[in-house]
Formats: C-alpha cells, structure tokens, sequence
C-alpha cells in the first residue's frame, strides 16, 4: 500500500471518528426521513454530500501539505523515497478518507433514489460524476496549496481558505459545464442548454463534447498537482510537460473560431485561429507569472549561465510564464505574417503587436516589483499598478479628454495604429531593462551582506 | 581553501566552492570542505553563521548558487533523490506525527524511505533498539518525553541504514541525562559505520562525541581547516608552565607530539596515551628546564580549540 496513504488513514479513520461520522449521519438522514421539513433524505444526502466531500474536502485536501509544513514534518516527506505521483495520490485520497467515508455513505440514498428515478445506468454515470466533482474539488485545492508552497508563502487561514475556495470555485465550473451538457439536470431551466457545439468546424455533440472536456482538464488538474510536487521533491520536471500543455491549450481554444464575433469574419480562418491561440498563451502568461515564485536569485542563476555560455541550463530553468511568453510572441509573429494577406492587414498586425509590448511590460512589472523590499508583498503591488494603469490612470485621462494619449495604456484598434504598438513596446523595454538592472544590483548587493 | 577531515579515511562529503544566496543576501560564500566517512565531524559557529543553509544544501533540500556539492560521490543538483535515499536528516525544529504510535511513526518511515513491506519490522525493532525505545513501541508519539521525541526522530532518520545523518542542533532543549543518552547513541551509530555532521552553536553538547570540528562563521569556514579534537588513541593533553618558555612547541614537536596549538606557557597536544610514554615526555620537560605546573588530558578539548581557531582567524 502507499505509505503516505497507510499513514492517513491510520491518522483519520480512528475507530472514534468512524463511529461519530456514523452516527451523526445516521442521525441526520432519520431526521430527514421521519421528521419531515419537506426534504428527502436523497436530497438531503446530497446536500451532505456537497458540505463534506466538495467544501470540506477541498480544505483537507489544501491542508494535507500545509499542515505537514505547520507541523515541522514536510522535510522528512521531502526526503523520503516517495515520488511525486505516489505523494500526490497518497495525500489526495489519503488526506480525504474521512470526507470520503461520509461521501460514500450520502451516496447509498442518493444512489437508491437515482436508480428509482432514472435507471441504473443514468444512476451509474451520475454517481460517477459526484465522485468525480469531489476529486477535481480537491485536486484543484491540493494544486493551489502546492502552488502556495512553492512561492513560500505565509500559509494563514485565510491563505487555506484561498486555497479551499480554489476547489470550491473548480467544482461549481464542473457543475455547471456537467449541467450544461446534461439538460436532465435540477438547473436547466437557469442555464443555456446547447444541444451542439461547432469546434475545428465540425459540429459535435455538446453532452459528449463537455464531458470529454471535463475530463481532459481534470486529468490536466493531476497533472498540476505532480509537476508542483515533483519541484518539492527536488526532481526536475524540465519543459516539456507545460508546452504540452501550452500546444494542448492553444489547439483546443483555435477551435472554436466559429464562435468568434462577427465583426471579425473579415479575417481567415487561419488568424483567427491564431488570434484565438494567442490570446490563450497572453492570458496563460498572465496566470502563470502571477502564480509562479519570481525567484531572484533563479533570475541571477540563469543570467549567470546564460552569460557564462550554458544556454542549456538556463532554458532548462524556463519557468512557466516564461514559455507562455514565448509562445504567444510566437503565435503573434505567425498572425502578422498571416495577416499581410488581408486588406487591413496594418490595424491588426499593429493591435497583436501592441498586445505583445503591453504584455511585456506587465511581466517585466511583475519581475521589477519582486527586487523591491518586501518581496512577499510584490505581487499585490504589481497588481495594484496594472489596475491603475489599466482603469484609474484612463480614466482620468479620459475624463480630461484625453483620448489619444489611451494608446500608453491598452491596446487600441485605432489609428495611427502603429503609434499604439510603438509606445507599448517602447513602455515594455523601459520596465524589462529597469527589472534587469534591479536584478543584477540585488545580486551585487548580496554579496556585500554577510548573514 | 578546502576543510578536510581525517585524510586517511574515504571522503563522504564533499563541497566544493559553495555558494548559498538568499534574495538579498549571501548566505554562504566559497565554502569548501570534505567529511571522510566513519566520523563525527562538529558543524559550529554562531547563530546566523550558515550552518543550516550549508546542512540543509548538504541534504539536498536546497540548491546552491553555485559550487559543487556531493554526498557519497553524488551530486547535490544533478541527484538529489538518490542522496535522499542515503541520508538522514534530522533539522532544529522537527516535527513528529504525535497520534501515531512509536511503532506507526518508524514504520511510515520505513516504508516512505522504500524498505519492502516484509523487512519493514525487522527495520522498525533495529531503530527502535538502537534509539533506545523498543518499550514505548505502542506509546504515542504526543506522549513521550522531550528526550524521547528527540530519539524517535532521530530513529525515524536512521530506520533506512544513512550513511550519511546530518543533526542541526540535535541537543537543544535536553537534559542532562537526554544529552548523555545522546552522546552514546551518537557514537555508536558512528561505530556502526554512519559518518555524522552536527550543527550547533553550544560546544558543551559536541565535546562528548564529536572527532573534528569546522567553525562557520558568517557564510565562510573559519580558519580554512577542520580541527582534529578528539582521538581516543591519542587523546589532547594540555601542558601548563609556571614561567614561560618560547621553546615549547619545538621542544614538544622533537619528541613526537603533535601540537595543536601552543603559546609560551600554554600547549595542546595530541600524544598517545600509553601511561610510560606520557611518563617519559614529562621527566623530559622537567630535565630541560620547564617548569611544569600541570600536564592533564583536556576536558575542553573542543572548546579550546574553538577558541584557539576563531580567535586566530
């Protein structure tokens, strides 16, 4: 048996605790059934379900690592001969036994009930698909905390709670993607039932096309969850798991160009399958750069190997954020190139161009905030500068009537159009050089200060 | 300059031209040193020096800026797994899972560092026999003394056979008979082959058990050497005269002492410890002239040392 999962269950599943789940629940599902209160105890049993398979056990499962770290234990697990994907199941379900003992046994009136009501195969697929949302739940709580972990955050109750709201927050998008696809669901008359779904131009079954969604984004959600352990565990996961996933993501969304707004028909397929891409690997990079540890001293290592002519290891260093960055500058030379075929070929080259300057520069803001004083804080100042330059800064000038000086802000579509991509790219090398230097002199610095 | 611990014996652990930065500082700068295996090799220096950086980038927890780094011939960054697999580590602060058994806690240690199911017992009982709590197996961890929780660590960090364990201030926090019990159990996981490193920045605790030294001190090793400060077949003596004499250490020297450090009233000598021999060395001092106001094994050995290197360096 797994070891990590041998030692949860020891730990949860005391003969006390087994004894008091039953009961309460026991308890709990008589008063449903012989008490009345207009509930029947299959709803009832769902509701429980919810509380502790989904909300409960997204805590249990973002605490199954912090709480190691709380405890002073999470060095020995490092240095254990446990591998990632072993830790991360043994934690997954281990951490989560008890929520799934209380889980399991909602499920036996909700399953009599489904089976009354809908058959055993219907029943069969719906409980697949509860058990299924308490995994992505807890995956997805278990990848933040992992996250969290390796930006060394501070890990408070509200960061659990953060971390716990993550797995909330993936299970009501898998709710609501489930119920969206199946129509034979409590919500369907709050929410747009589509019965086909236009992807790479083919028409396909949107029950099946969902779900099939569903699936490959969960497994994708594991897949987080190893690669972030795999970086605690001190074993290199190296670039080609994340550009697959880049090349998996970018293929995905260019698929649907069909839904794309009218008044770009003008384009081809093709850039707009670009365009659709790119935005992808832009908002990717956004993500990622937020989520990643903006190390410096990685940054000076890379620097230093880079300078020193080990190219090698300083690309084998790329963090996430850095590859999306790449990609989507990529992409974007692909959709300008592919746009010199349309008639107004200079507004949109110079709008993709313009996005990649501002891109830039938000990184670059990003990196520049993390040499300042009081690195924990940096992202939140990185944040609260873009939302200045993206809304208060505007707004003002706007309000001064300044329309054409918008151009320093957000990309604009229109003209002169070039000026737009010329002072994003202009913006974005002045801060990338900025960051660079604080880098360099933060790396001077430190050896100036002995500890 | 590299340290270099007992030369005769086989390297364990090698580091070469370490560099540790934090975001804005540099912990610790160019250190070089090398562990031969079979020792008890004392990491001190004060609090801040770098003693847990440099033992946590030795267990591969944390990568270095730069340098090289080596445990049983291993790279630190290209294999930090299989370097995990043969050492054990045992930090300041530890934490124990206090609702398991003793029994529990050493068989999850077992099984994580990978020893099969079958053998898992067998592991559990030698640990715990070794670490002195094969009564306490059924006892919960929450339950046990301070010097028991430190031995259930320690014994979770050995269930695997290291051959490398590494202790950040392993003695912190004990009593006097815990700190004993620690010496003994120290020395005889070094007889059963293990080489040990341990970080501290008491010298009382490390006197008892500990064969070299290296001082640390501000991210670089002090005095660019390791200190030999204990060798059970040829024991520190310290020599005190009444008036002083420039010629001690060469007197001392001629006649096959090794002197670790010397001034012209004062001697530490490493000698060995046949009675006759130490007879022969006095009555030579005597008849050329020093006027010997003692001449003892030193109990301070480590601690003079200490103060002998930083106070040099």
């Amino acid at each position: 048996m797994n070891p990590e999962f041998a030692r949860n269950l020891w730990l949860e599943l005391t003969p006390r605790r087994v004894v008091l789940m039953l009961a309460i629940l026991g308890l709990i599902f008589a008063a449903s059934a012989i008490g009345g209160g207009g509930a029947e105890p299959a709803e009832t049993a769902t509701w429980i379900y919810y509380l502790i398979v989904v909300v409960w056990g997204a805590r249990s499962a973002a605490l199954s690592v912090v709480g190691e770290i709380r405890e002073r234990t999470w060095d020995g697990q490092r240095l254990s001969a446990l591998g990632a994907a072993t830790m991360v199941w043994g934690k997954l379900f281990g951490a989560t036994i008890y929520n799934w003992l209380g889980g399991l046994i909602c499920l036996g009136p909700m399953l009599v009930n489904l089976v009354a009501k809908d058959g055993i195969a219907t029943a069969g697929i719906e409980i697949c698909f509860y058990i299924g949302l308490g995994v992505i739940a807890q995956s997805a709580a278990l990848l933040a905390s992992l996250i969290a972990i390796n930006r060394r955050s501070r890990h408070t109750q509200l960061g659990i709670a953060l971390y716990q709201s993550f797995g909330i927050a993936a299970a009501v998008a898998a709710y609501l993607v489930w119920n969206v696809a199946d129509p034979q669901t409590l919500l369907r008359g709050h929410l747009v039932v589509v019965d086909v779904i236009a992807w790479w131009g083919v028409s396909l079954d949107a029950k099946l096309f969902l779900l099939l969604s569903l699936i490959v984004f969960a497994a994708w959600l594991l897949v987080g969850c190893v690669r972030t352990m795999r970086v605690e565990l001190k074993q290199p996961n190296g670039p080609f798991v994340w550009l697959g996933f880049l090349a998996f993501m970018g293929i995905y969304v260019a698929g649907f160009d069909a839904w794309l707004s009218p008044d770009l028909k003008g384009w081809d397929a093709v850039s707009l399958r670009l365009l659709l891409a790119g935005t992808t690997f832009v908002a990717l990079t956004y993500v990622m750069v937020l989520l990643e540890p903006k190390d410096r001293v990685l940054y000076r290592w890379m620097g230093e190997q880079a300078l020193g002519g080990r190219i090698g290891r300083a690309l084998g260093a790329f963090q996430c954020w850095m590859m999306s960055y790449v990609a989507a500058a990529l992409v974007t030379a692909a959709l300008c190139f592919s746009l010199t075929h349309d008639a107004h070929a200079a507004a949109g080259q110079a709008l993709a161009l313009a996005t990649l300057g501002f891109l830039t520069r938000d990184t670059a803001i990003f990196v520049l905030m993390q040499t300042l004083p009081g690195r924990r804080r940096g992202d939140w100042r990185a944040i609260a500068i873009l939302f200045a330059l993206y809304l208060l800064i505007p707004a003002i000038v706007s309000g001064m009537s300044g329309q054409g000086a918008m151009v320093l802000f957000y990309p604009q579509a229109q003209t002169p159009s070039w000026l737009g991509a010329g002072a994003a790219w202009v913006e974005g090398l002045l801060v990338a050089v900025l960051a660079t230097t604080r880098l360099a002199l933060s790396g001077s610095a430190g050896r100036r200060v002995a500890v | 300059m590299a340290v270099r611990t007992a030369d005769s014996r086989t390297s364990m652990i090698d580091v070469e031209d370490l560099v540790y930065e934090y975001p804005a500082s540099r912990a610790l700068s160019g250190v070089s040193l090398h562990v031969a295996a079979g020792t008890i090799t004392a990491l001190v220096g004060p609090n801040g020096a770098g003693k847990t950086t440099l033992l946590r980038c030795l267990a591969a927890l944390d990568d270095p800026f730069s340098g090289r780094v080596s445990i049983d011939g291993l790279d630190t960054v290209a294999s930090p797994r299989e370097i995990h697999a043969r050492l054990g580590y045992l930090p300041d602060f530890y934490g124990l899972y206090d609702e398991l058994s003793v029994r529990r806690c050493l068989t999850y240690a077992a099984l994580a560092h990978g020893i099969a199911s079958g053998l898992t017992a067998a592991a559990v009982e030698k640990a715990a026999q070794r670490v002195g709590l094969l009564d306490r197996l059924e006892t919960r961890a929450g339950e046990l003394s301070r010097g028991s929780r430190q031995r259930l660590a320690i014994g979770q960090s050995i269930v695997h056979e290291p051959k490398v364990l590494l202790l950040d201030e392993p003695a912190a926090g004990l009593d006097p008979q815990a700190r004993r019990d620690l010496s003994t159990l120290l020395l005889q996981l070094r007889d059963a082959g293990m080489t040990l490193l341990v970080s501290s920045h008491i010298l009382a605790e490390l006197e008892d058990y500990c064969s070299e030294m290296i001082i640390i001190e501000g991210g670089r090793i002090a005095g660019g050497k390791a200190i030999k400060v204990r060798d059970d077949g040829r024991p520190r003596y310290l020599i005190e005269l009444a008036t002083a004499r420039s010629d001690l250490r060469d007197f001392l020297a001629a006649r096959g002492a090794e002197v670790a450090d010397a001034d012209q009233i004062h001697a530490v000598i490493l000698f060995t410890r046949n009675p006759g021999a130490r007879a022969k060395l006095l009555r030579e001092l005597i008849a050329a002239g020093f006027e010997v106001a003692s001449f003892g094994e030193s109990t301070k050995a480590l601690e003079d040392a200490y103060f002998a290197q930083v106070g040099r360096s």
